[in-house]
């Protein structure tokens, strides 16, 4: 097997990521995916860090740092503004971690995607609040460890289906990815691209520094939640069709998962067998929903479009 | 190129206050920031010795043939060979390939099927390419004792080289072993002859029918030859010590086979014993079947025991032939006039392990029975005929005495191939012959040995290969091959070799997979080049390209233990 991505890099070493940082290397997969027309906004997250500090930048698009709780509407208004000048072929893109999506950036979000913005959407995903110090947000999964959720009392709540919240508003695409798949995570952005409105991309990104892992792991723990169900890769158009793009060979327990990070090694059997209940669950309802037909029904249908 | 090489980078002058701009904005790029000092340890590019390679008695760069037939590079891949093994279409055929036994790939489904792309690359090469011609000559010249496999390999490269090479050969025509003890259903003497117009070309010259000891003297052949090579195997059959022995109808099993690959047919009659579980004895039973005659195979082990090789025990069993295990002949049993009627046996069971390693087998006291045969073949082993080296000469309990280079205490005198091991393999008389050509020729450097430690299973990323079968060897059915002799291996097609080797994990080898260039966060793996290079201006050492590559090409070492640039 051989990976084919675009060999163009729109990205300059030497930023300040750390070693074996997967929301690096989404960042290089996504704008090999999307092409020199791009605008990317930052709000505070990692990647505020990463892009490096003044007087350097890493990114060889531009960027637009921006508050916090402000992605999704800030990436609107620059949309808008380039719209106004007359320049349509430019992509622009929001890009922030789970805390500035599922927490603190999530009513901009919502709205944007109420106005159904034009504007590509990614939530890098590495499960916490990793470049304050590794505080838990509401994409921690459950039994982890943080700082603000020590081994003592991991995370009790499960992790918030943001893909779900995202489907609810029916954006016409929403997709999962991550970095064990770059020809599936780039082919999204593309696909993504091509579309008008608001598009969503929730990409997997390991964090070795807060999961406590070896760096070298990185990809292969993508991998193993991909095989594990831990993170399925689907997508959903219009919030209805859903299809589930890779599917895992063989049934991996979770175990295999959670073995590799410090942050679960606090978890006991019984934790495990919890934890593999709820993806096998979640697992049969997502394999549920991308069995359902919409396009059969033609009310549906019609429904959706508008 | 290094990111450095591509990029000028700019440093912005920031010193009053006036130099910084009304807001913040970038005004260079990270460039500016050499991560690269960061790292604790670095990845480097560094091949590792594959196991088949590795294994191999001629050290054939498997893998990388493998890769070469991959990307439809037939000419290349066969030079390859060539470079080590001059005669592939023989060994695609007869070697008992060491290489599929240690390959990686076995772990995972089945290992891959080295010798027939092998015998593929052989026989198109035999076709397509024309024949090496001579390097400049040189004013050196060599005597090889014996035209099988050792000194054909000898012959081949130094002739190559330059030197001038004669070789003598006892029997009428060339191969030894190969022509007179291995039939033509598993090695078609057209194909001998072909691989032997390689040395033809090369300007080899052969004195056949000339024995040495009798037409002419080893002390002659020192006289007029700067080196002689000593390579005239292992062909006298080794006795059973049993009474009646010598009773007509009695055959020794190289005698046998070399009768039959002779074009004589011998009168063995209907019912056929063949003493002995080595690839002779094998070979004896398989060609007495495809003479009409019913051969029982009788040995004194179990299969586990057999020294013969396990395919062709396979195919032995699946053409019908019998094989008696835990048997010892105890006399021939023979009429008052002499005329031979079958043979005594003693029941055996298995003991402590022997010298070499194998449970010794011990007779089972009063389990004498008698079967009755027309004929009986003794094919339990040959040794090498010393008679004719001078006394100079030292010698071991089975043969010369000569180091894994070929050296006999003698300088200028070189002894090869199973004269010195005792029977054994082609491949590993080839490999002898290629080395002591090797040391000859002044290229001792180039003589490889084995690595205690080739790439392992554990070491290889397996999540980047799918399970495939392998491409089956293609074979005349049962029926139609236990008739005749032609051969029974009929040779992968084009499509099956490329999908053969693309099957190959090129086990740690870089093969261009693109793997470290993709996955890297740093952007620090480089191949504007067409070579992969690292930048260790920015190469933060996270691994994730050495845990990510396949093959394990890729190295993590001590920042502190690298070379300083």
């Amino acid at each position: 097997m051989r990976f084919t991505v675009p060999e163009k890099e729109l990205m300059f070493p030497g930023h300040v990521a750390c070693p074996g940082c997967g929301g690096a290397l989404a960042m290089r997969f996504a704008l090999k995916a999307l092409g020199e027309k791009t605008m990317v906004v930052l709000p505070a997250c990692c990647w505020t860090i990463i892009d490096g500090p003044f007087p350097m930048h890493s990114l060889q698009v531009p960027v637009l740092h921006t508050a916090f709780e402000t992605a999704a509407i800030a990436a609107a208004g620059v949309k808008a503004g380039l719209d106004i000048q007359g320049k349509n072929d430019i992509t622009v893109m929001a890009w922030a971690g789970d805390g500035g999506t599922l927490d603190i950036g999530i009513q901009a979000l919502s709205g944007a995607a109420e106005r159904n913005d034009d504007i590509i959407y990614t939530c890098y995903d590495n499960e916490a609040y990793m470049n304050t110090g590794i505080q838990r947000s509401s994409a921690t999964p459950k039994g982890a460890w943080t700082t603000t959720t020590p081994e003592k009392t991991p995370k009790s709540e499960p992790k918030k289906n943001i893909m779900e919240i995202m489907n609810a508003h029916r954006i016409p695409y929403c997709a999962t990815a991550t970095l064990a798949y770059p020809e599936d995570l780039i082919n999204k952005f593309k696909k993504a691209q091509s579309i008008r409105g608001t598009k969503f991309i929730h990409i997997f990104a390991p964090c070795p520094t807060g999961w406590k892992m070896a760096p070298d792991l990185m990809i292969k723990i993508c991998r193993l939640a991909v095989e594990t169900n831990i993170f399925p890769i689907y997508e959903c158009e219009n919030g209805l069709n859903y299809s589930i793009n890779i599917k895992p060979k063989n049934q991996i327990p979770v175990v295999d998962y959670l073995k590799p990070q410090g942050r679960f090694r606090h978890l006991i059997q019984k934790d495990i067998e919890q934890i593999q209940k709820s993806v096998d669950f979640e697992w049969e309802l997502l394999q549920y929903r991308a069995s359902r037909d919409f396009t059969k029904s033609k009310n549906i249908q019609s429904q959706a479009k508008k | 190129m290094k990111w450095l090489e591509k990029y000028k980078v700019q440093v912005p002058i920031l010193e009053k206050e006036s130099d910084y701009p009304n807001w913040a904005i970038s005004m260079t790029t990270t460039l500016l920031n050499h991560t690269g000092t960061w790292r604790i340890f670095r990845p480097i590019y560094l091949n590792k010795i594959p196991p088949c390679n590795n294994e191999c008695p001629t050290n054939e760069k498997i893998q990388s043939y493998m890769d070469l037939v991959k990307q439809d590079k037939l000419l290349e891949a066969y030079k390859l060979i060539l470079e080590d093994n001059p005669f592939p279409s023989i060994t695609g055929r007869v070697c008992y390939h060491p290489c599929e036994t240690e390959c990686n790939r076995k772990d995972y489904d089945e290992s891959i099927g080295i010798h027939c792309v092998e015998r593929f690359i052989g026989d198109w090469g035999l076709k397509k390419v024309p024949f090496a011609k001579p390097a400049t000559k040189r004013k050196v010249s060599i005597a090889i004792i014996g035209s099988g496999p050792a000194g054909m390999a000898s012959a081949y490269y130094l002739a190559l080289n330059g030197f001038n090479v004669t070789i003598f050969e006892k029997k009428a025509k060339l191969g030894g072993m190969l022509r007179y003890g291995i039939p033509a259903y598993r090695l078609p003497k057209k194909v001998l002859d072909n691989e032997f117009k390689k040395l033809i070309t090369l300007g080899v010259k052969f004195r056949t029918s000339s024995l040495v000891g009798k037409d002419i003297t080893l002390d002659n052949l020192r006289k007029n030859f700067d080196f002689v090579i000593i390579g005239h195997g292992a062909h006298k059959n080794r006795p059973m010590v049993i009474p009646n022995e010598e009773a007509s109808g009695v055959f020794s099993g190289l005698d046998f086979l070399s009768q039959i690959n002779s074009g004589k047919r011998p009168k063995i009659g209907k019912k056929v014993a063949i003493i002995g579980g080595g690839n002779t004895a094998i070979d004896a039973a398989r060609s007495c079947l495809r003479l009409g005659s019913i051969p029982t195979i009788l040995y004194r082990r179990t299969r586990a025991e057999m020294p013969a090789v396990s395919d062709e025990i396979d195919a032995a069993e699946a053409e019908g032939i019998k094989i008696e295990f835990l048997v010892a002949p105890v006399k021939i049993t023979v009429t008052k006039k002499g005329k031979l009627t079958g043979i005594e046996l003693i029941k055996m069971k298995l003991g402590r392990p022997d010298a070499s390693g194998r449970r010794r087998p011990v007779p089972v006291e009063k389990s004498n029975f008698t079967l009755k045969f027309d004929s009986i073949i003794s094919a339990i082993g040959e040794q090498v005929d010393l008679s004719i080296l001078s006394a100079d000469i030292t010698k071991t309990e089975w043969g010369v005495k000569a180091d894994f280079i070929g050296r006999t205490n003698i300088q200028n005198i070189f002894a090869i191939g199973d004269c010195v091991t005792g029977p054994k393999t082609v491949v590993e008389a080839f490999g002898a012959g290629k080395r002591t050509a090797l040391q000859i020729m002044g290229n001792a450097d180039k003589i490889q040995h084995k690595v205690e430690r080739p790439v392992q299973y554990s070491e290889l990323n397996l999540d980047y290969f799918e399970h495939t079968q392998k491409v089956p060897p293609p074979q005349m059915p049962v029926a139609v091959r236990k008739k005749n002799f032609k051969e029974v291996h009929t040779g992968y097609s084009n499509v099956n070799a490329k999908n053969e080797s693309e099957r190959c994990f090129s086990c740690g080898v870089c093969n261009k997979c693109d793997n470290c260039f993709v996955v890297c966060p740093d952007l620090s793996v480089l191949k504007d080049t067409g070579e992969y290079e690292f930048d260790y201006d920015y190469c933060k050492g996270c691994g994730v390209c050495a845990h990510e590559c396949p093959r394990y090409a890729i190295t993590m070492i001590e920042e502190s233990k690298a070379e300083v640039e």
